[in-house]
């Protein structure tokens, strides 16, 4: 599972159609036991988003205080580093959500 | 469709340390030859359920792995659908007997995933994922999470009603010996299991606790499907119902993450095959690799009206051994507790479901079982196989 950049550059495309979405937390959850990569992270709640004009999203919750992680609360995507680098060097970068 | 379980067994589940998956196979694979009273030379096809072999163990080409472990050149597949790679193997098996090319077929299970760190399991199993949920870092108790709030939410169900399920999964596991919790020496009996240890272990992604979550386990499992040779046995169990159904790989493009809806599609399209209904079930070893995911079953497979409804009947003993009125779901301990070496689950729900029927399940017997049901689950909801047997 690395992070080859071929792969990173093919999804920009789609980085960028959901960034700046609004939207309402649906459901979520803190990971206190994560996966490979995400170890310096946890514990990190994500989010199960409702976006406003279609469909839905998961994401981490970021610059968020402890009031925020509730369903119902609105939220932002924003651009923010996904996980470290690999052999490759390529930082990959995602999707996340931030209180409004 | 008529298809004979011919024979069937499974190894211990657990962290089998010292014991390689060829162990493994072997093992369960002499214990259905002897249970079926077949050669392996009368074997004419091979489908192994596996899905970790190759991110976590380096190993793939496991058709012809195994074949070579057991010393025959049959037809070898190896089968994969996340933690339904096992059911969608026994599908294979069935479909092979059914097109009339093979005469008997040996379907395997097999998982080794304790040989590894827990966070590259963990990544490994994000493989039945899509790419939006590993950006996201979600693990598979955070997927199931997001469905347990969202259910809360919607049903007023609590954090206790899904410590119930375990209760009664870890009592279940504790009458198995083949159980990664059955209570044996060195480990606290888990007939003890209560609501308060489930309430008090850690949580690992709210509002799922350590208690709520199936283990990593080894194991592996194995049926013989076909034509039967010279038989002892007074009732042979046959499967009357094989169903497949997909949805989406990722759980926030699904319609409702409250229900998964292969399973009610995958139900429906096995109980018409065999022209049965819910009501008809005996014994049911249904897909609780979380607490929540068999309240969602219960409802899913028709067993329950309603999540809340299902959360009271388990809370009241409804689908316990001995105190079941009828339904007796999970008696083996369902993955929560008998273990869940992902690709063979789907295989010992068969296994455990032909000996419930054939009235060989001993302690965790349940009673006057004529009618099983197996159900079995891959990624968050993505494919589900329901097969239901019949004595």
């Amino acid at each position: 599972m690395n992070n080859s950049p071929v792969k990173l550059w093919r999804n920009q495309k789609h980085v960028r159609a959901l960034l700046g979405k609004r939207g309402t937390i649906m459901t979520y959850t803190v990971i206190r036991v994560p996966p490979a990569g995400y170890e310096g992270q946890a514990p990190y709640p994500v989010v199960l988003v409702q976006l406003e004009n279609r469909g839905h999203a998961v994401g981490q919750l970021v610059d968020y205080e402890h009031k925020h992680i509730k369903i119902g609360q609105s939220v932002i995507s924003v651009l923010r580093r996904v996980k470290s680098p690999d052999n490759e060097g390529v930082i990959p970068y995602g999707i996340k959500f931030k209180p409004i | 469709m008529n298809i004979a379980v011919l024979g069937v067994a499974t190894t211990k589940f657990g962290e089998l340390w010292d014991t390689s998956p060829r162990v493994l196979v072997r093992e369960a694979v002499n214990g259905a030859l002897a249970d079926a009273q077949v050669a392996l030379e009368d074997i004419d096809a091979i489908y192994v359920g596996n899905m970790l072999s190759g991110m976590l163990g380096n190993q793939e080409n496991l058709g012809a792995f195994y074949a070579e472990e057991l010393g025959i050149t049959a037809a070898s597949t190896k089968v994969e659908g996340a933690c339904a790679s096992g059911g969608l193997a026994v599908h294979q098996g069935v479909l092979g007997i059914l097109s009339g090319l093979y005469r008997r077929v040996l379907v395997i299970g097999v998982e080794k995933m304790t040989d590894h760190k827990p966070e590259h399991v963990a990544s490994a199993l994000m493989g039945a994922g899509s790419d939006g949920e590993r950006i996201a870092g979600l693990t598979f108790p955070g997927l199931y999470a997001l469905m347990a709030h969202a259910c809360m939410q919607k049903y007023a169900i609590t954090e206790s009603d899904m410590a119930a399920v375990a209760v009664k999964n870890h009592y279940h596991a504790s009458l198995n010996t083949y159980a990664h919790f059955s209570g044996g020496a060195g480990s606290r009996s888990a007939g003890q299991m209560t609501i308060e240890h489930v309430m008090q272990s850690p949580y690992v992604a709210d509002p799922l606790k350590l208690l709520d979550c199936s283990p990593i386990s080894d194991g592996a499992a194995a049926v013989i499907l076909g034509e039967a040779a010279k038989t002892t046995r007074k009732s042979t169990v046959h499967i009357v119902g094989s169903s497949v159904a997909t949805d989406t790989l990722d759980l926030a493009d699904r319609s409702g993450i409250t229900s998964i809806s292969a399973t009610v599609r995958a139900a429906q399209g096995a109980y018409k095959q065999a022209k049965l209904a819910a009501r008809d079930i005996d014994v049911a070893e249904a897909h609780d690799c979380f607490t929540i995911a068999e309240l969602m079953a219960l409802v899913d497979l028709g067993f329950s009206d309603g999540m809340k409804k299902a959360a009271q009947q388990v809370g009241q003993g409804a689908f316990t051994l001995n105190s079941s009125k009828k339904l007796v779901v999970n008696p083996s301990g369902g993955l929560k507790a008998c273990g869940h070496p992902v690709g063979a689950t789907g295989v010992k729900q068969i296994v455990e479901i032909t000996q419930q029927l054939r009235g060989e399940a001993g302690k965790r017997q349940a009673a006057n079982a004529h009618i099983g049901l197996t159900h079995n689950v891959g990624g968050s909801g993505a494919v589900a196989v329901v097969h239901l047997l019949r004595s």
